[in-house]
């Protein structure tokens, strides 16, 4: 407990620390455009009791841009996984369809923003959209994560007369599982990056983009703030929360060597 | 007496009547494309015989072995067992690989039934013979650990472990000892014939250490640089257990060292035996 408690203090006092500069900041400046923390708590509370402008509260907003986000990043790794085991194991298949698949991944999914407001509206729109920014970090790392699978882990199965299909689930899986995290992580990332610039492009009435955008059109800094802290941090307990599934699920790389 | 009079230089299977009919008859050549790595290698392996293999490096033991689990297939001929050619479905073959085998993710304790598991053992028997193999192997303890949370020495041994937890027709073992030290390996010899004596097994052991096939083997089968062919085949008729030291054993030892030490000489021309 003793070695928890020691990041925890001083992550707590760089916090602290961080607020007082940006305080001092904003009394030396004394401009409306610097709004001091307190303001930005100020905006939050008003924002968590009463709404906003159109009274459409918080939580709202919250859970329409996280609900988009879900819904996307859960159709990049339904599709990134099952299409990344299959190029890894089966390389001449990629090999054959390397120059159609991986142009896209260069298309930022902020580039189909156009295309999607004309094909798509509603959720699938949003949806989509994350997809794009979801699928390449899952798919790519699933790829490369099947070259990691060592013939002498495929060996010790077939030898014992293993079936393929068990070659896959009980080899190349839990090879490639640790992978497909470090992907999916940074398939949330991505999927939040894609979610604000979505949202700001319209077509929508709820979530954390839209909300900011409204805030800027009348000049409200303190809630257009209270909007990107709200982004970075479901950002980053969505983060947590994958980093704790991976600790979970890899005790076998995590457990300090005794 | 019976020991070092009884050397024999040529490749005749020990095989003759009709009734004992070897376990395993092996008589292939293989190649990689252009690379002819054996050329007419033809052996009989009895039922419970634990027969040493010893070649220079890069002669194509590993190969050979591969061969014969039936996880590749040789360019010509084949492999028997019982009578059917080898097949990892149809037969229980077990490999202890040359490079550390454990799987990463599992336990010891899931690593030792992996085996037992792909055949689809009932789940009492697993425990009971997991347990009893880890109590030979001296893993008790162990059991929950992960492999990178144990020695180099103690995963050779979940490899070996492994090996013997099921009843295979065939086990298979590449150089297993190359990466430790002198007194673990030693030990771990020792535990290897603890095992065989206990639970009677057919073994294959490849070696290019000629001291280990001599102390292990029945049997110690000398194969020629590339393409190999079998350049000596010697029962070893040494009581066990053996003394490294006595003088039938450094004999024996020092000619198989010799005849070693020619296919060295003569290189890839020692195709064809003396
Ligand atoms: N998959 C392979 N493809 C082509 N050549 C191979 C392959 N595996 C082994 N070889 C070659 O065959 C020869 C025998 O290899 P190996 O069986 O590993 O020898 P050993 O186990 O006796 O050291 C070596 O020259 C090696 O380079
Ligand atoms: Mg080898």
């Amino acid at each position: 407990m003793t070695i928890k408690m020691r990041p925890i203090a001083l992550n707590l006092l760089s916090l602290a620390v961080f607020a007082a500069v940006w305080q001092a900041g904003s009394m030396a400046v004394g401009s409306p455009f610097f709004p001091a923390p307190l303001e930005i708590v100020r905006a939050f509370l008003r924002l968590a009791a009463s709404g906003d402008t159109q009274g459409t509260s918080l939580w709202i907003h919250s859970w329409a841009s996280l609900y988009r986000v879900l819904v996307g990043f859960a159709a990049g790794v339904l599709l990134g996984v099952p299409l990344g085991l299959l190029m890894g194991l089966y390389r001449n298949v990629y090999a054959a369809t390397r120059s159609v698949i991986e142009p896209f991944r260069f298309i930022p999914p902020i580039a189909w923003i156009p295309l999607a407001i004309i094909f798509f509206s509603g959720l699938p729109r949003f949806a989509f959209l994350i997809f794009l920014g979801a699928f390449f970090p899952v798919f790519t790392s699933t790829l490369v994560g099947v070259q990691r699978v060592e013939l002498v882990h495929r060996k010790v199965a077939l030898v014992y007369g293993a079936s393929r299909l068990y070659v896959l689930t009980h080899i190349v899986v839990p090879t490639v599982l640790p992978d497909i995290l470090a992907g999916m992580r940074i398939a949330m990332g991505a999927a939040w990056l894609t979610i604000v610039a979505a949202e700001l492009a319209g077509g929508t009435n709820e979530g954390l983009g839209r909300m900011m955008l409204n805030y800027s059109e009348l000049l409200k800094i303190p809630e257009i703030i209270v909007g990107m802290i709200l982004i970075g941090l479901i950002g980053f307990v969505l983060n947590e929360i994958l980093l704790l599934v991976e600790r979970y699920l890899f005790k076998w790389r995590w457990q300090v060597t005794l | 007496m019976a020991l070092a009079g009884d050397i024999v230089n040529a490749p005749t299977p020990v095989a003759a009547s009709v009734d004992s009919r070897p376990k395993v008859e092996v008589d292939i050549s293989h190649r990689y494309g252009a690379l002819k790595v054996h050329e007419g290698v033809r052996f009989g392996v009895q039922e419970n015989e634990f027969l040493c293999i010893a070649g220079p490096s890069g002669c194509g033991k590993t190969t050979l072995l591969d061969i014969l689990c039936g996880l590749l297939a040789p360019s010509v001929g084949q492999v028997l067992i019982d009578g059917e050619r080898a097949d990892p479905k149809r037969h229980n073959i077990s490999f202890v690989f040359q490079e550390p085998s454990t799987l990463p993710w599992l336990t010891v304790w899931d690593n030792i039934a992996t085996g037992l598991r792909i055949k689809k053992q009932p789940e009492a028997q697993i425990d009971a013979m997991v347990a009893d193999i880890i109590r030979t192997v001296n893993l008790t303890g162990f059991e929950r650990y992960y492999p990178h949370q144990i020695s180099g020495g103690m995963k050779q041994r979940v490899a070996i472990a492994r090996a013997f937890a099921t009843q295979a027709d065939l086990v298979l073992m590449d150089e297993p000892f190359v990466s430790l030290d002198q007194p673990t390996r030693e030990r771990m010899q020792q535990e290897v014939l603890d095992i065989w004596q206990h639970h009677k097994r057919t073994i294959i052991f490849v070696t290019h250490n000629l001291e280990e096939a001599v102390f292990l083997g029945d049997r110690v089968i000398i194969l020629s640089a590339k393409p190999a062919s079998i350049v000596a085949d010697i029962p070893i008729k040494l009581q066990r257990p053996r003394d490294p030291l006595s003088i039938e054993f450094t004999a024996l030892r020092a000619h198989c060292v010799r005849l070693l030490q020619e296919v060295h000489v003569k290189g890839g021309g020692a195709a064809t035996a003396p």
